[in-house]
């Protein structure tokens, strides 16, 4: 930087953390629009829910599908939400549907999180009268469509199929799975001998730490599948979810705001801070 | 809709949007012909247009996205969709179009703007959309021209459309429909590294804009090379510019700094003389890299940290910690309390949606509080940390030794 570099302006930086455990960044890696209800769906009154289960850190965001017919194949809906259906009650996430008599359709998309872990610690900044308010992040989520009918989907077609082997397989299933049935056969397999397994794991497990070379890949698996049931286990907790048009998302963003005019110190100083800093 | 409107393209994307546009295209709505119109080249006096220098000192709203204030401000009214002249898949799964890139439209953070403009129309065209094919467009321009002034000078002219052939500019797809594939960016290329270097100067700014006329919208449209300059028109804006009120100013940064933050204390704990030494007032008077006094760090620090490490928790910390410098150079660094001094760069800038949200769980309550419209790495001053690690070496080592432990 050159020495005579001169300072145009200077912004007092604010530091608050109110909101603190609270304040959370969300990715949408295949979002490149808003996340709104289309238009339609909007007007028929449907909206953005969210639920989560707080354990797991596990969140979902439903976003209701556009539906008209111009750019919705209803019959392949109609296929795709019995899937889901079924998926749900495998799941243990099967919704009470005040309608039950409902024909299941697939009516919303699915935005599921993933916690991204933070490198270095994250902050959210927000100039509001030429003042630069900063606020940590606690957490960083990835949320992405979940597909996971589809494995059902394939899965009903690949039993249909083997069930009858003379009839053509590409008789009634529809095109946008033939590259699917791979994929979802392994995953099935996993699921279902996890379940098997269910109550040989906590007996293997004090031998599996003996002889750790031949429990390796089973005590990453284990985890996985016990990952998988805790998530499974645990209750969907239905959240209201508030656009930023709400009156809350204002009253929200207001509290992230410094209020305090008072002159922080650190106590730590600029060798100690490259010092902690992790990694170097 | 987009789809039934432009087979064309519908067709040569292949098995993603299969689905969907063969149902709705065998519903007869195949008559529709689309023919691709390259923009022409922006002329000079559109270039003239926008006041290039008024972006650096200004707020030049440009987190709006282009709906709004760059918009005007470059001399391209459109909010919505950007040049583009490929186009992706949207299905039934897929949200949306699976691009990337258009994020600057988005940085809205509070306003559909970012959205194709058909948002708000189309909920009550939506039902009409099929038929409609010639209309849309021309009705989506009487739209849009309402709302934004100066959008109608940019459109292109067009020959006189043959009957049930509506020509649609290939990067004016995305306002046909909310579920319209959005258009990929047009690439530009553009060699403005020459402003790159000095882009926080008007004058010369103003310099470049006249020798490189035709190369200046180029520039607008270039997210790259806009943002170094956009780094410093954050933090430059002093005072709220007169707007939409019913849109909120502020934008929001994302930062990454270097982990673990430095903690804050309030400065003056209203505590007594002893206290104090270990609330480490006395220490925070000292810490000028220069003048570490050490007797109270070497003894005191340890335990304190850990004191404060569980108080800090729950501690709610509500201050100012520094300032935030913004240089001609256009180097902007964040000065911290106690002599810290942080270089602020842009990062790399996601091209999808972020939001920044508040997760109440006890009140079960998700509320998005806005899209992060950018990010931002904040990393070390190398130059000033080498010398006060020099200075702290050479006060510091007898007496420090926390310090000298790690160092």
């Amino acid at each position: 930087m050159d020495l005579d570099d001169e300072l145009v302006t200077s912004i007092p930086i604010r530091f608050s953390n109110a909101l603190s455990p609270t304040i959370q960044i969300h990715q949408f890696p295949l979002l490149t629009r808003p996340l709104q209800a289309p238009p339609s769906a909007a007007a028929s009154g449907k909206r953005i829910t969210a639920r989560i289960k707080p354990d797991v850190r596990r969140l979902e965001i439903h976003v209701p599908s556009d539906t008209r017919s111009e750019v919705w194949n209803n019959d392949r809906g109609r296929e795709l939400g019995a899937a889901r259906v079924d998926d749900d009650r495998e799941k243990n996430q099967e919704i009470k549907s005040k309608h039950e008599n409902d024909e299941p359709r697939l009516n919303e998309v699915r935005m599921r999180s993933e916690q991204i872990q933070q490198k270095g610690s994250h902050m959210l900044g927000i100039v509001r009268d030429g003042q630069l308010h900063l606020h940590p992040i606690s957490e960083t989520h990835q949320l992405r469509p979940t597909l996971t009918y589809l494995d059902i989907l394939s899965r009903k077609k690949r039993s249909r199929g083997v069930g009858s082997d003379s009839d053509s397989d590409d008789g009634p299933p529809p095109d946008p799975d033939d590259p699917v049935p791979a994929a979802p056969a392994p995953k099935k397999e996993k699921k279902s001998s996890g379940e098997a397994r269910e109550v040989q794991v906590t007996a293997r497990r004090a031998e599996d730490k003996g002889l750790q070379a031949a429990g390796g890949l089973s005590v990453a698996r284990r985890e996985m599948l016990i990952a998988i049931r805790a998530e499974e286990d645990e209750e969907w907790q239905d959240l209201e979810f508030c656009d930023v048009t709400t009156g809350e998302s204002e009253e929200t963003f207001e509290r992230i705001f410094s209020t305090n005019e008072e002159v922080l110190e650190s106590k730590t100083d600029v060798t100690a801070f490259l010092k902690d800093i992790a990694g170097l | 809709m987009a789809d039934n409107a432009v087979p064309g393209p519908s067709k040569a994307i292949g098995s993603l949007t299969k689905r969907s546009a063969d149902a709705t295209t065998r519903q007869g709505n195949q008559k529709t012909k689309f023919i691709p119109v390259l923009p022409t080249r922006r002329t000079k006096d559109q270039v003239k247009a926008e006041p290039t220098n008024e972006t650096v000192p200004p707020e030049t709203t440009r987190g709006r996205g282009r709906g709004r204030g760059r918009g005007e401000g470059r001399g391209r009214g459109r909010g919505g969709p950007r040049p583009a002249v490929e186009m992706t898949a949207s299905g039934p799964f897929a949200m949306g179009p699976t691009m990337a890139g258009n994020n600057a439209r988005r940085s809205v953070p509070r306003s559909n703007f970012a959205i194709p403009t058909p948002t708000s129309d189309r909920s009550s065209l939506g039902a009409g959309l099929t038929r409609v094919s010639a209309a849309v467009i021309k009705k989506e321009n009487e739209l849009k021209g309402e709302k934004i002034k100066s959008s109608e000078e940019d459109e292109e002219v067009y020959s006189d459309p043959d009957e049930g052939v509506e020509i649609v500019d290939m990067e004016n797809v995305r306002q046909m429909d909310w579920m319209a594939p959005e258009s990929l960016r047009k690439e530009r290329h553009v060699k403005k590294k020459v402003k790159k270097e000095e882009p926080t100067d008007p004058e010369i700014e103003a310099v470049a804009v006249e020798v490189d006329a035709a190369n200046a919208l180029d520039l607008s449209e270039s997210e790259e090379e806009e943002e170094f300059e956009d780094l410093v028109e954050h933090f430059s804006r002093q005072e709220p510019v007169d707007e939409d009120p019913s849109l909120r100013e502020e934008r929001l940064y994302f930062f990454q700094f270097p982990s673990p933050f430095p903690e804050f204390l309030p400065y003056t704990p209203p505590v007594t003389e002893e206290d104090a030494s270990v609330k480490k007032v006395t220490f925070a008077e000292d810490t000028k890299p220069g003048s570490l006094p050490g007797s109270a760090r070497g003894s005191v620090a340890p335990s304190e940290a850990t004191v404060d490490d569980k108080a800090k928790e729950p501690k709610t910390v509500d201050g100012i910690i520094g300032s935030l410098e913004v240089y001609r150079s256009g180097a902007v660094k964040m000065r911290l309390s106690n002599g810290i001094l942080l270089e602020v760069t842009a990062a790399t800038q996601p091209s999808f949606l972020q939001h920044a949200v508040c997760l109440d769980i006890p009140e079960h309550r998700l509320t998005v509080l806005g899209e992060v419209n950018k990010r931002f790495v904040v990393s070390p001053d190398i130059g000033s940390l080498l010398t006060a690690m020099e200075i702290s070496e050479k006060n510091g080592p007898p007496k420090d030794d926390t310090r000298m432990d790690v160092t």
